[in-house]
């Protein structure tokens, strides 16, 4: 997100900002409510600590300085706000009735925040534009940058965002446990859109991935019981282990049979599939729990031949119960594929076909699974309708080139 | 000002994106398209930092393109693609908030040199100021 070309002290100083983020507002509107004023006093104090720490150093207590700066930023625009309003001068009401910068940090808050962020009120692009700058520490330009939209745009989304949640009482809300899944589900979109811009013209996007496991990694530290929690961090670890192996030399899309393994990020297997295990052995699994106990099996297994369909198989069985949708269900079809052979999974995928609807991503399964029955003809014409149908240019390059392999 | 930057290309250039080469227009190698989709990232990188871009999005291939007339007998007439695999049509815009014909000018020069493959044709860029609505009457 930010200009990493710096020195690795001013990555560290941005790193220790973000963390900070949460907190620091957290403090301020537990102290003063105001969350949308007190949003932007947080991002001023930011901006003021990246200019001024890498020059002078950082404070012995970075997040006493911050809220005290922030604090200050605020009780300034209130102060402003109420002169405005009523010509009188209230701000001796502001003022903390106790020095509260030495308080020990509430790591709730982080949590608090990211139930306001993601409001059942809000729409899902502003759940995750406000998430990315009220708990991720993100400036505006940086979320504008990431999702390609204009800084202005960017800055009307979050402020209308701020302006429908003012008021809401600021804690954990008392149905949070039905509130969660709203708060993965902006997560892992902020994740898969980090991940799957690979190829697209954007580099900066990729950096969304890592910022979606960093917060999930806190809520999971807050809600290590959680198992639909610990099964969101366990899918992102275990996705985003293969990233530097999808992408070829000339930055080419890799499907996972033909990655190259030892290209894997093993600290991470081993972190997600630890999560996972603990997380399935503790109750009945959510979706995010089966898609990473899925991701885990692919992740463990030294070659793609060596794969544990039959497992995988079990695991999609379970998750089209839970999560009967198109996707799961053409993902369920490949696997069948894969113990029973391709013609099982093509028969599958017939059963499907009304459902499906007119998107590529049947016909190019339909070509890979005509492809391993040896009939190259029809699988041809299966990779060619689905080039013709997707409306991605490198997913139309791979579809070709698909079909130019199997001869003219 | 508002201004519309539109780039161009024939169905054949787009044929060579997908990997398919005709006569005048080489298949694009893996290093090449991610040539191309740097620079013009670092350009909307660019005009999002200065605040100038409004929008931008790349058109599918003239092949995709549907008409839509009204006939003689009071009737839509719909025809779908196909152009001819030369002629020349909008493949990208970027809507710009600029200070100044000769700043838009400077940046369609950037978009211009776009690295290309060889043999591949360097078209030109196209810039339309943006008609203003009329304003506060």
């Amino acid at each position: 997100m930010r200009d990493t070309t710096g020195t690795t002290g001013t990555t560290g100083i941005e790193d220790l900002l973000r963390r900070h983020a949460p907190q620091v507002l957290g403090a301020l509107v537990r102290r003063y409510g105001h969350f949308d004023t007190a949003e932007d006093a947080v991002q001023e104090a930011l901006l003021a600590a990246a200019r001024q720490w890498p020059e002078r150093g950082v404070p012995e207590n970075p997040r006493g300085w911050l809220i005290r700066v922030a604090s200050r930023r605020l009780t300034d625009a209130l102060r402003a706000e109420e002169a405005r309003r009523a010509r009188e001068e209230k701000a001796a009401a502001l003022e903390p009735r106790e020095p509260y910068t030495a308080e020990p940090p509430r790591e709730d808050d982080t949590l608090s925040l990211l139930f306001l962020c993601c409001h059942p009120e809000l729409t899902p692009t502003a759940q995750i534009a406000l998430t990315l700058r009220a708990v991720g520490g993100l400036t505006t330009a940086e979320i504008a940058r990431a999702y390609l939209v204009p800084e202005p745009t960017m800055a009307q989304r979050i402020s209308r965002a701020k302006a429908k949640v003012r008021g809401v009482r600021f804690g954990r809300p008392d149905n949070w446990a039905e509130r969660l899944p709203a708060v993965l589900h902006t997560l892992y979109l902020i994740f898969n859109e980090g991940y799957t811009a690979t190829s697209g013209p954007s580099l900066t996007r990729r950096e969304l991935a890592g910022e979606a496991i960093r917060l999930t990694r806190a809520v999971h530290q807050l809600l290590p019981e959680a198992g639909e929690v610990a099964g969101l961090l366990a899918l992102m670890l275990l996705t985003d282990a293969r990233r530097a192996a999808r992408t070829g030399p000339h930055g080419e899309l890799v499907p996972l049979d033909e990655q190259d393994r030892d290209r894997w990020d093993r600290a991470a297997i081993e972190e997600g599939v630890a999560l996972v295990t603990r997380a399935l052995s503790q109750g009945p699994a959510g979706p995010y729990q089966l898609r990473a106990a899925i991701a885990a099996v692919h992740d463990e297994a030294p070659s793609a031949r060596a794969t544990d369909w039959h497992e995988i198989l079990g695991l999609y069985e379970v998750l089209v119960r839970l999560v009967p949708g198109p996707v799961e269900r053409l993902n369920r079809a490949v696997a069948v594929a894969m113990v029973d052979g391709p013609h099982a999974g093509l028969a599958e995928l017939e059963l499907l076909a009304d459902e499906l609807g007119e998107g590529h991503r049947p016909d190019a399964v339909r070509g890979h699974l005509l492809e391993r029955a040896g009939e190259f003809t029809a699988a041809r014409a299966a990779y060619e309708s689905a080039a013709a149908r997707t409306l991605s240019l490198p997913e139309q390059r791979y579809l070709r080139a698909r079909a130019a392999r199997l001869g003219p | 000002m508002k201004y519309l930057v539109m780039v161009q290309g024939t169905q054949a250039d787009y044929d060579g994106m997908q990997g398919k080469p005709t006569p005048g227009s080489p298949a694009w190698s893996e290093a090449e398209m991610q040539a191309m989709f740097a620079h013009m990232g670092a350009i909307n990188d660019d005009l999002s930092e200065t605040g100038e871009l409004i929008d931008a999005q790349g058109l599918t291939e003239p092949a995709r393109t549907r008409l839509v007339a009204l006939g003689a007998d009071g009737k839509a007439v719909i025809t779908d693609g196909p152009y001819s695999e030369t002629k020349e049509l909008m493949a990208g815009y970027w809507v710009l908030e600029c200070a100044s014909l000769e700043r838009v000018t400077e940046i369609a020069d950037r978009v211009t040199r776009c690295p290309l493959p060889e043999g591949a044709a360097n078209r030109a860029v196209v810039i339309r100021p943006i008609g203003d609505g009329g304003g506060d009457i």
